[in-house]
């Protein structure tokens, strides 16, 4: 149970010095979980933009606050959040005790929660309105072939679990740069209606660029969502922003606190 | 952030703004922030919500993007107006994140510095060569990177190493001064304290050793960082 008024927030996102749409997703959630009252304070930081997450040390110096709940706006676990993060908020376990007394409790980054299928699909249903899912094939994009990126991984799971429901014709995870690759969706479907959700946190070149370049959207189509269908080949192909820009991501990550306190009970009544 | 922080801040120092922001206390209780250089224009865009300072702090007058928010280089013609001293706290944060923070820790006498070697060398991945740099190289690329007059406003308060040499010996006397208005107006102040080296300075690092010197053009630097989550 987090109490309002002795526990903060802290959502931790990567962020970019090239790309300025990187951290505004994380700044958005940031500040519609602020609206609601739940932390007494509620921080973001990143790793290459400011607040630097040495900097975020710094927050919280209220003493009423006491615990303080670092959640990773980060798609899956990996390099940042078992390496990256606990370096440089010097972070020691699951749950950290500052000398002030303060307890900072390191919680599962926001796209590995069980919902995330759910909101995929959502997310899904929202950019093809009204199209039969069992005549529609639904593409979930991840980068792949980055170093110890289990992102990859992470879509090929959310891919499964949707497959499972047999709501959709096909379901598949497809990846940037390796096998299968989104570039080859025209041989990978069999649909005429193909639907593409990236799995990413936020949007930027890999989205915006790169992503609707793969799979054949013209330049100046190139507009969000907002350009839906694109018709390809006689395909009708609807293109999703990433799923990390979903106001839903707020409620995750307020969930990925709160299910903190519930493991650690189900942790300690397991013992 | 403790709501006082910055009311004890200006309080203390007689300041009326920090970095490049002029802040004007209005009969009602409410502040009006602009860019030092406005205060005095009646043509500008208003605004009222503390979250505009995300967007305001975003890009530079030429649009564009401000990875550094502590660089001279913040935009013109804007007001944002805020209600009390928790939403000013809040807008300051958005304009200079973390400055705050780290003013109240110094203030409080419990803020700790990290000198630059021990910063390069726990870095990992990408960044695990620029603890390489040699003890001149850190010297020049400090003093380019980090000088106020069109690097960054910060006030440095790391050293290079344990032993304490100065950060660089580039830097004029003035830089490592909290008292000192880095933006050359010699305004009372509130300074925008540095505890630590920051990533983009890191970055700077790793190119010089990956390159030889400093090298603008290297763009690999995102690109080839491990990493989980498909930040972009």
């Amino acid at each position: 149970m987090i109490s309002s008024s002795t526990s903060a927030l802290l959502i931790v996102g990567h962020g970019s010095t090239v790309n300025p749409d990187s951290s505004a997703p994380t700044l958005q959630h940031g500040a519609e979980i602020r609206r609601r009252g739940i932390f007494s304070e509620v921080a973001c930081c990143f790793w290459k933009e400011e607040p630097s997450l040495r900097d975020a040390l710094l927050y919280f110096a209220d003493e009423t606050i006491r615990d303080v709940y670092v959640v990773p706006n980060f798609i899956s676990e990996g390099y940042f959040t078992r390496t990256v993060v606990p370096r440089e908020l010097e972070l020691t376990g699951p749950e950290t005790h500052r000398k002030s007394g303060q307890a900072w409790k390191y919680c599962k980054p926001a796209g590995s929660h069980e919902r995330m299928s759910e909101l995929l699909l959502q997310r899904a249903r929202e950019v093809a309105p009204g199209i039969p899912e069992a005549e529609t094939t639904l593409l979930v994009v991840g980068h792949g072939t980055s170093l110890n990126d289990n992102s990859a991984a992470a879509a090929k799971h959310q891919a499964g679990i949707i497959r499972g429901l047999n709501r959709y014709a096909a379901v598949l995870n497809v990846y940037m740069e390796e096998p299968p690759l989104v570039a080859d969706w025209l041989k990978l479907t069999r649909t005429r209606n193909v639907v593409v959700v990236p799995f990413f946190v936020s949007d930027g070149l890999h989205s915006d660029e790169d992503i609707p370049a793969l799979l054949g959207i013209r330049s100046q189509e190139r507009n969000g969502q907002d350009g839906n269908p694109h018709q390809i080949q006689g395909r009708s192909l609807f293109y999703s922003t990433a799923i990390g820009t979903d106001p839903k991501f707020a409620e995750v990550i307020i969930e990925q606190a709160a299910s903190f306190e519930t493991q650690g009970q189900e942790v300690e009544s397991a013992s | 952030m403790s709501e006082t922080a910055l009311r004890a801040a200006l309080a203390k120092s007689g300041a009326a703004g920090i970095g490049q922001i002029s802040i004007a206390t209005r009969e009602d209780g409410s502040f009006a922030l602009t860019h030092h250089e406005d205060a005095a224009r009646d043509d500008l865009a208003l605004y009222a919500n503390a979250d505009d300072a995300a967007q305001l702090s975003r890009f530079d007058d030429a649009g564009n993007y401000r990875p550094l928010k502590t660089a001279p280089s913040l935009r013109h013609g804007w007001r944002l107006t805020v209600p009390d001293h928790r939403s000013l706290d809040f807008a300051l944060d958005l304009f200079y994140p973390g400055r705050l923070a780290a003013f109240l820790a110094w203030d409080r006498g419990r803020l700790v510095t990290t000198p630059l070697r021990e910063t390069l060398q726990r870095q990992t991945g990408m960044y695990r060569p620029a603890a390489k740099i040699s003890d001149p190289e850190a010297d020049g690329l400090v003093g380019s990177f980090c000088r106020s007059d069109g690097g960054c406003l910060r006030t440095i308060l790391w050293k290079r190493d344990r032993d304490g040499s100065p950060a660089s010996t580039l830097l004029p006397p003035e830089k490592f001064d909290p008292a000192h208005d880095q933006t050359g107006l010699g305004r009372p102040t509130v300074p925008l304290l540095c505890q630590e080296a920051c990533n983009l300075l890191v970055a700077e690092a790793r190119k010089i050793v990956k390159c030889g010197a400093s090298a603008d053009s290297d763009t690999s630097s995102e690109a080839g960082e491990p990493r989980d989550g498909t930040h972009q």
